[in-house]
Order: structure tokens, then sequence, then C-alpha cells
């Protein structure tokens, strides 16, 4: 795992998935495709993988945005928040977490590490579809990024 | 003694008293010299002789008769008048050999006038020498052997086990060598007063064992001499006395001290209080604690004179100093054995309180505080109440005395935190009735701060203590010496000066208390312990509860949502051509939706009644116009006529959850609703404003009662009880907007927590009230 996060060629804000389920992992890429703005989508399935993408060898320049499960197999979501909002050269990554968790703990859990924004995800498809372009919309297209590298390792 | 002395001049005083000439009353009887009467009974003879040459100094005045020489033959000669020379000799020898210093002995028979036998007893005091004349009829006539008798006696005395048994055994074995018709033991109190301990007594006589006696029963005089003399013989009550003559001794005026006299004249107190008990004779022997006066082994005679010979008498008076010996050690062992039965009593007492519930179980188990301390009442301020058992004061009067006992000093000392009293009424204003109940007081508090007390009660003794000597229906009769001590008048002077007082704690009983007092304390700290781990493992698990809940409606919901999301898919896409199938795909999608609100109402509602409430002041009229607004919204489509009572009360609640409790009754009163327009009041009831209808809950017109009234549906009457059912619902799932069935269930958990409930009145096809109460603010 140690492509490089931004496509080389044209520069297109990429969307890190970090999420184990496949139907829910469908409606980030549809909403993707909805919201209207060219940019790459790339899954991972559980916490390490995430790291491990994010501190990769020659990855230069930082996603635009993490969309991150809370429960996911091995290493879930609250780890990888912790330990990327703990990382000096990560922390600046905006994390969105989606999860089907309300419990007020997780949001509290959550804000205190760090995390960007916080979303339940609705069980009904249209509203979660919904919700997700809006998500990409708004963190792909209309908020502005630094102007930053990742240092090369 | 309440008589004051000093304002009244004695009739005796300036001349040499004699108990024949001079009287004594109940208000001067302290003063009565009794060691000093006078006079003799005249059953024997008495000479006074002066030391250095045997001379009669005084004689009694019935010599002439007893002795054959009246006293002016006898004034001023020496004893060998009397004696005769050989037997003067046997006196003289006697007196220089043997140790007759204020102890009368035996020293030989004297052929009397009329030549009866009299024994000769002789003794000396302050200077002078006394030798007493006794018929010894008895004493030669009945041969007993007082030796083996005493013997005998001693035995028995010395294995009684306990201060009941010695006083059993006592009473017993005088009676047994005397044959008097009853023998008790009587023990002085603290306060003077008396209690018949233990008796012997003829069967046909009724039993006076566990009365009391007021103090002044005995006077201090008597006191006095049973400090000094183990032993006071009389003879026959109100016999003849016979009087000194002169009164007063020749050579230095002084009258003659009788204190160790076996003849000494009976005061005029102690005859008349006898005779007005019906006895006719008496033996009283002291009982002591060194030089304390413990008590008194009292014997009484109901027929007639009783002749207590001197080796009887000296065999009584060694009984006496046996009984004074053994009985510190048998108070001791039965202090040891009452110890030992209160530790056990404590123990149990905490071991019950441990196993049932804590303190409360102090007053209503099996065993209470009434048993670990002698008392009549007992009270514990505990749990901010008062728990109390037996004779105790009211709530508001302990609140009254718990108030005055916490600023007291006695209560901020570290080694001995208590509070004794026998008299509470002397100390703190007080109600008769209340110092009547709670003249003693024995008071331990639990805590440094904060008014958990224990308290014990004893009433004033007049009424927990049967008395002797209160014969009421006896009138009171003067004597001929005026107003005289009768039972009735010293009971009379002894309730007024015994009014409001207890019978008093003992140290040993404040030491017992004081110890319970740590037990109790260590079990309080132990319980709040438990309780503290309990309310830890409380915590814990409401936390594992609560992670249940979201875990369950999160991994629930995964699944849900892939479902939810494949059935949305078929139903877009144009492969449904059958319509059937194409409704198939709808149900589907309906159906993981309505599991969805269902997973969410179920971790709602397992939080309702685990989350801390947030009370605070709530303005309802604000609080339900948000949720007006809040349901109006979702309801607004159809139309609706909402009346709001003006000013609405403000109440304790949680705002948020009050403010569901609205939003979940309004939206019921919209949703089940068929009208053309929707007609919803909402309004309230102060307390005591309403009558409660039979179907209400109990005492909730004490409080204020909201109601959200509807011109809904209705609920039939048979649904009443499943109307609050978590997901039960009335009608069909989709009819009346659905919904999950939790709403109602929720509203009464809500209002549970807030120590309120839900209620409401209905008509099918007319509507529904819902009435709530918030329970106590």
């Amino acid at each position: 795992m140690s492509a490089a996060l931004i496509h080389p060629i044209l520069d297109l804000p990429t969307c890190v998935l970090v999420e184990d389920s496949d139907e829910d992992a469908d409606t980030v890429a549809e909403a993707l495709r909805r919201c209207g703005i060219p940019g790459r989508l790339q899954r991972v399935t559980n916490g390490d993988d995430c790291l491990t993408l994010l501190r990769g060898a020659g990855a230069t320049q930082p996603p635009a945005l993490v969309l991150m499960d809370l429960s996911t197999p091995g290493t879930d979501g609250r780890d990888a928040l912790r330990q990327i909002k703990e990382d000096s050269k990560l922390k600046c990554i905006p994390v969105v977490i989606t999860s089907a968790s309300a419990n007020p703990r997780d949001l509290e859990f959550c804000y205190t590490a760090g995390a960007n924004a916080y979303h339940v995800k609705p069980v009904s498809h249209p509203h979660h579809l919904a919700e997700m372009t809006q998500v990409l919309q708004y963190w792909l297209g209309a908020v502005r990024r630094p102007a930053y590298r990742m240092p090369t390792a | 003694m309440t008589g004051d002395v000093s304002e009244a001049r004695l009739p005796w005083e300036g001349q040499a008293y004699s108990a024949m000439r001079f009287g004594a009353t109940i208000t001067n009887c302290d003063s009565e010299p009794v060691q000093t009467p006078g006079c003799i009974q005249g059953h024997g003879a008495l000479l006074v002789l002066r030391a250095d040459n045997l001379t009669v100094a005084q004689v009694s005045d019935n010599s002439g008769a007893l002795l054959g020489h009246p006293p002016e033959t006898l004034l001023g000669q020496p004893v060998s008048r009397v004696l005769g020379e050989a037997r003067a000799e046997e006196l003289h020898a006697f007196l220089a050999r043997e140790p007759v210093d204020r102890n009368p002995l035996y020293v030989l028979t004297h052929q009397g006038h009329n030549g009866a036998a009299l024994d000769v007893t002789v003794h000396t005091i302050d200077g002078v020498v006394i030798v007493e004349f006794e018929s010894t009829a008895h004493t030669t006539a009945d041969g007993h052997d007082y030796f083996t008798l005493i013997k005998q006696s001693v035995h028995r005395l010395q294995s009684a086990s306990s201060l009941q048994a010695l006083g059993d055994a006592a009473t017993a074995e005088i009676r047994a060598l005397t044959g008097l018709d009853r023998v008790m033991v009587y023990k002085f109190h603290d306060d003077g007063h008396g209690e018949v301990v233990a008796e012997s007594r003829r069967p046909d006589l009724s039993s006076w064992l566990g009365l009391h006696y007021p103090a002044q029963d005995i006077p201090e005089p008597a006191r006095e001499v049973f400090r000094r003399t183990w032993i006071r013989p009389l003879r026959e009550v109100g016999a003849p006395m016979s009087e000194l003559v002169p009164l007063a001794h020749p050579d230095t005026g002084r009258p003659l001290t009788m204190t160790h006299c076996a003849l000494r004249g009976p005061s005029v107190m102690y005859t008349e209080y006898l005779q007005n008990m019906g006895v006719t004779a008496g033996l009283t022997l002291s009982i002591r604690h060194g030089e304390q006066l413990w008590g008194l082994i009292a014997g009484h005679h109901y027929s007639g004179a009783f002749d207590l010979p001197y080796n009887m008498r000296a065999a009584c008076e060694l009984m006496a100093q046996i009984v004074s010996l053994q009985h510190k050690a048998a108070e001791d062992r039965d202090y040891l054995s009452h110890q030992l039965r209160f530790d056990e009593v404590r123990q149990l007492l905490v071991t019950q309180a441990a196993n049932e519930g804590g303190l409360p179980a102090m007053v209503d188990g099996e065993l209470t505080l009434l048993d670990a301390l002698d008392a009549q009442g007992a009270a514990l301020f505990h749990q901010e109440r008062w728990w109390r058992v037996g004779q105790t004061p009211h709530d508001d009067e302990l609140d009254t005395i718990a108030d005055w006992l916490i600023e007291r000093p006695e209560f901020a000392s570290s080694a001995e935190p208590v509070f004794v009293t026998d008299a509470l009424g002397t100390l703190m204003p007080c109600s008769p009735e209340l110092s009547a109940v709670a003249a003693g007081l024995l008071a331990l508090p639990l805590s440094k701060r904060g008014k958990n007390l224990i308290f014990w009660f004893r009433p004033e003794m007049l009424r927990s203590v049967e008395w002797g000597g209160n014969p009421h229906d006896k009138p009171m009769v003067p004597g001929p010496n005026g107003l005289r001590l009768t039972p009735r008048r010293s009971f009379e002077l002894f309730s007024d000066s015994v009014r409001g007082h207890s019978l008093p704690w003992q140290q040993w009983e404040i030491e017992l208390a004081l110890r319970f007092r740590l037990v109790v304390m260590q079990l309080v700290i132990s319980r709040a312990e438990q309780l503290t781990e309990l309310n830890l493992n409380l915590a814990r698990s409401n936390d594992d509860l609560d992670a249940f809940a979201y875990v369950a409606s999160h991994d629930l919901k995964e699944p849900l949502r892939g479902m939810h999301k494949y059935a949305h898919q078929l139903a877009d896409s144009a492969a449904l051509a059958d319509p059937l199938d194409a409704q198939r795909v709808e149900g589907l999608i309906r159906l993981t939706l309505r599991m969805d609100s269902l997973l969410d109402s179920l971790l709602h509602f397992s939080r309702v009644g685990r989350v801390a409430l947030e009370l605070e002041d709530v303005d309802l009229d604000e609080l339900v116009h948000e949720a007006l607004e809040m349901v109006v919204a979702r309801r607004g489509e159809k139309p609706n006529e909402v009346i709001v009572a003006p000013q609405l009360p403000h109440m304790r609640a949680d705002r948020v959850r009050l403010r569901e409790v609205f939003v979940n009754l309004l939206s019921n009163a919209f949703k089940y609703n068929e009208k053309p327009t929707a007609r919803i009041e909402i309004g309230w009831y102060p307390p005591h404003s309403v009558d409660r209808k039979p179907h209400w809950p109990q005492d909730v017109i004490q409080h204020p009662i909201f109601f959200v009234k509807d011109n809904g549906i209705g609920i039939e009457a048979r649904h009443v009880e499943q109307v609050y059912k978590m997901f039960k619902r009335l009608h069909g799932r989709d009819e009346y907007g659905g919904g999950t069935g939790a709403g109602l269930t929720i509203v009464k958990k809500l209002l549970e927590r807030h120590g309120g409930t839900v209620w409401f009145d209905s008509e099918p096809g007319v509507g529904s009230t819902f009435y709530i109460s918030l329970g106590a603010q």
C-alpha cells in the first residue's frame, strides 16, 4: 500500500474511505459520482491499512479527506482517528467519522480526539446517499486545503 | 429529707433527749437522735458503769423489777451491788482481757430478780462500760447449736453464683435460723430510695419483692447507725420502754451513745413505721461495701414479740458480715455476666442490622435497642427520619431534643461522646408529659455532624417502678406527736422530690452504650462502603448496558442498512416488471425503515431509565410552547385548534425530558384523531383543586396535575393496561401514521423517573385526556 494518494497528473483530490461494509462503500462511491467533483476514492477496510496508507512511502501529498467508519475490524476507527490526530505529520488531514452509532460517548470521544465531523449513517438509503453526497461536495469541493505536501519518507 | 430543720426549733433542743418524751415528725426525723434515744426496750435492763472503778453512773428505770435494785439504790454504787463480788471480779477481768470497745460480748449469765436467768453482755464506748441484761429463757431452752447451723448457712451463702442467688440464700438462711415471718434484702439505689431485691416469707404473706420505697422510709440517722453496727433487734414493736436514770451522764452531761446496744430503744419513726405495716417485731442487719451502706437485711415478724437472744443475734451478725463480704464479689460477677449478655445482644443486634436492611432493623427487628440497654423507649435518627420503639416522645419532640443536644459540649468529646441525664426536664424546657416519658435520656451521636443519633429513654421512676407504701386509699393519721410518718405521707414527700427523675444510668451502662456506639458506627461505615461498592457496580453495569444497547443497535443497523439499500436498488431498477414484485420490494423498504425506528426507540428507552435527570426550574408555559412547535411542525398539515391554559406554573424537572413527555402526548393527540379539526387543550390543576376519580392513582391531587385533552379516537377501556407496553400498538402498524409504540412507554418511564406518573380518562370516539403528575417537588 505505497501508492501515491494523489493522481500524479490530474492532481485530483483524493478521499480515503475506511469502511469494511461493501454496501456502505458502494454508497460512498455512488455519492462521489453524484457530487459532481472529480475525485478519487481510495478504500481500505480497517484502521491499520489506513495508517499504513497515510504514512506510506511515496505519499507526497495528503488526501483531501479521510472518511472513516468507527467500527472496522482490527484497529478500529477510534484508534486510527486518535493516531492520525496525534501524528504531527497527519493531523491536518480532515477526518470525517461515519458511524451507525449515535452513542454520545462516541461523539464526545471523536470530537475530543480531533475529528472534523461526525455523521450517523441513516438506514434509509436515499438519506444515506444524500448525506454522503453532501459530505463529499463540502470536503472535496467547498473547503480550501492547505498548500501542503506530505514529507516523503 | 425535704423538711427544713433549721427553721423550726427541735422540741428536745437544750435538754437530754428521750424517745419516750419527744417524738419525731416527718420533717425533723433526719434530726432524731436515734443513737442516743435515752431509752431501752423494756424487756431488758442496762447499767452504765464508769470505766475506772465500775461504779454505776446511769441505770434503766426498770432495774428494780428485773435486777431487784431500783435505780436510786444503784447510782454511784459499784457494780458488785448487782452482780455480787465474784461476778464483778469476773466482769473486771473480762473487760481487761477482751476487745469489747464498741463490740458487745457475752460475759456471764446472771441470776436476776426472782431467780430469772439473764444473759449479760458488755461493751465500752466513749469511756463508759455498758452492761446489758436480757432474759436467757429462749437461749437455754432451744439448745440450737448455732455454730453448726451457721457453718451450713455460710456454705450455702458462699455457693451462691449471683447477687440474686446470694440474696435468696441470705433471706432463706436467716429466716430458717431465726424463724421470723419475713426476711428481705433491701437495696439502696444511688438516690437513696430502696428496693426489695430478695425475700423469704411465710407462705401466707403477700410478696413485697420488687417494691420500691422512698428514701425517707429510712432516715439518714438510721442509715448512720447501720454504718456503725451490724444489727438492730426490736423484740416487740410498741412495747413499753425504759428510760435511763439520769438521762445524761452525771459526770459529762452527755447522753449515752447506744449505737451498739442490743436493747437500744427504737426510734419513734421506726416504731410508727413498723406499726403502720402491722409489724410486731423486727430485726435489721446491714449489708456494707466497706464503709458504704449498700442495703439492709430486714426481718419482720407479725405475731407478737420475738425474742432474739444473744447467740442468735451473734449468728445473724456473722451472716450479715458474710453477706457483705460475698456481696461485692457477687455484684462483680453479676456485672460481668450482665456485660457478657449485653455484649452478646449488641453483637446480635448489629448482625441483625447488617443482614436486614441496616439500622432501622434495630427498632423493628426481632431484637431491638431496648434489648441492648435497660430502657423503656429508644429512638434512632437515620435516613432523615426517626425510628422509634417502646415509650418515646413524638417525632417533633425528638427533633427538639436532638436540636438541643447537638449544641451540648458532651457530644464534642471524642473519648466519650455521650449525653446522660436522669432528669431531662431540669436541663431543657419540657412539657410535663415529655419529662415524664423522657426523664432519663442516654444519647449517642453516630456521626460528627448532622443529627444521626441514638436515644434511650427511661420514664420518671414514679411511673416505672412499683412503689411500696403508696396506699392512696389510706388516710393520713396524726400520731400523738403531730402529723407523723405514715407510708402515704412519706410517699407524697418523696414523689415531689423525684418527680421528673428516672432511675439513674449506671456507669457500666454508659460504658456499654459507648461500646455499642463504636460497633454501630463500624456498621454504618461498612454499609456506606458497601453502598459505594454497589453504586460502583451499578454504574459499571449501567455502562455495560449502555454499551450493549449501542453496540446492539449499531451492529443490527449495519446489515439493515445493507438490506434497505439493496431493496432500494431493486426498486429503482427497471427489472421489476411485475407490479407485484415492485410492491414486495416497497414492503421490504418499509419494513427495514420500521426496524430502524424500533431499534432507535429501544435504544432511547434503555437510556431513559438510566441517564441521570438534570433537574432545574422549568417554566411550563415556555416548555409547552416549544413542544407544540415541534409537534405542529410535524402535524401542520391538518386543521387544528390548540388551547393552552394561561400561566402554567414553574416546576422542578428535567427540561429536555419533560418536553419529550409533552411532545409525545401532543403528537399522539394529533395523530390519533379523525375529526375534521383536531381540538387539543393543554391545562393544569393546582393541588387539591380537582376531585380524584376512582381510577386515578392515589394521592395525585396533592400535587399539580397537567393534562393534554383531545377530541381524538379515544382508547377503549380494555386497552388501559396495554397502552404503556413497549412496542404495543393498539392499531395497525401503518394506521395513524405508524409509530413504534414506544411513546407512552417512554412518557411513563420519564415521569416515573421524576417521581410522578401518567394516567388518562378516555371515551372511544369522543376523545382522551392524558394527565401527568411530577410527584412531590
